[in-house]
């Protein structure tokens, strides 16, 4: 919703699949396919691509933005956990501002999952 | 740079590397439910749980818990933590409220899970960063001795989450300071305020590995060496990939 609201702002069209990863560019975002690609890595599995999609990062960007990449990026996976685990909802205002791309990028189905 | 990254190889901000210095000293420290040697054995179980084979194979089965076994566990938490712990590192896109109720009718209070719950995400938050940098997880602090405080908010009720929680309106002196004052907090602000020291300490990480709370919509000006939008495709991502609807 903040990257709408950044874009909005900017007076600037993202690109919102791309929190799917299903795009090939950047979304609009500058270097924003280096990021989704250095977030997937950071999350998987792959020290090769990890290590490659750190060294595309910082190459482009330098290290102070690889380091707040990174910062971000962990703090966002714990956060997704205290979320998770403690059961929030999403705030109505929240709910109903995104429901448009939620809909859009079949997010909704995060929330109907298997949760056992 | 303060001594907590004296040896990495990127530049990283002094005040970034401070607060992860003060994670570490907070989860050494008696808690509000867990004694220092409980938080720190939570911290390393957290570490342990991503080589967990049963936790593997939960992750790739259609339902969690379909699949029986024990957890690859250091031995040195109840079961029902390690549970907890594992559940929450390795699989938290399928938790759920039945899940949840199972584990608290165990032994297990709502306020002893919320500080589980915190501990595993200051892990995670500072482990993944040191992942993405390439740089090696940080030592675990040695615990400290001392009882936990036992403090429970008056205040605290169910509320929209599984966990009782802390509306503002309830919020007594001790809980001073864990909300904004100039707008209502979001549901992730109240998520752990059933331990309010826990929402003291995850929001000092917030503050210098995201951004604090009153600049995040302010997207007149540039906080980080990476911008407002950067910075939120980067979490939404990380949101869409850990399968987080909020």
């Amino acid at each position: 919703m903040l990257l709408r609201a950044s874009g909005q702002t900017h007076n600037r069209t993202y690109q919102l699949v791309a929190v799917t990863g299903a795009v090939e560019g950047d979304g609009g975002v500058p270097y924003g396919r280096r990021l989704v690609m250095f977030a997937e890595a950071v999350l998987g599995e792959d020290d090769v691509a990890l290590a490659r999609a750190r060294d595309a990062l910082m190459a482009a960007m330098g290290p102070p933005a690889l380091v707040d990449a990174a910062g971000v990026v962990g703090l966002f996976n714990a956060i997704d956990r205290v979320a998770d685990a403690t059961g929030i909802p999403l705030e109505p205002e929240k709910a109903a501002a995104s429901a448009d791309f939620r809909a859009a990028l079949d997010l909704d189905w995060f929330a109907v999952v298997d949760r056992s | 740079m303060v001594e907590f990254y004296a040896s990495a190889f990127h530049p990283i901000r002094d005040d970034l590397s401070a607060a992860h210095a003060r994670a570490w000293t907070r989860i050494a420290r008696p808690g509000t439910w867990w004694d220092g040697n409980a938080r720190v054995a939570i911290a390393a179980e957290t570490r342990r749980a991503s080589g967990c084979a049963l936790c593997r194979r939960r992750k790739e089965a259609l339902s969690p818990l379909a699949i029986e076994g024990s957890h690859d566990s250091l031995a040195q938490l109840p079961e029902i933590v390690v549970e907890v712990v594992h559940r929450v590192r390795t699989d938290p896109g399928r938790l759920g409220e039945r899940w949840y109720r199972s584990v608290i009718a165990r032994d297990l209070t709502e306020e002893q899970y919320v500080e589980i719950v915190s501990v595993v995400a200051h892990t995670v938050a500072i482990d993944t960063m040191a992942r993405g940098l390439g740089l090696d997880a940080p030592p675990l602090p040695d615990p400290e001795p001392g009882l936990p405080s036992h403090y429970r908010p008056a205040g605290a009720k169910p509320g929209g989450a599984w966990v009782p929680w802390v509306e503002p309106a309830y919020a007594g002196a001790a809980e001073a300071g864990i909300y904004p004052n100039e707008r209502p907090p979001a549901n992730i602000m109240k998520a752990m305020s059933l331990v309010p020291e826990e929402v003291r300490s995850f929001f000092d990480l917030v503050t210098h590995q995201y951004l604090p709370g009153a600049v995040m919509r302010d997207f007149s000006r540039e906080y980080r060496a990476i911008s407002h939008a950067q910075i939120e495709l980067l979490a939404a991502r990380v949101s869409a990939l850990n399968r987080c609807l909020y």
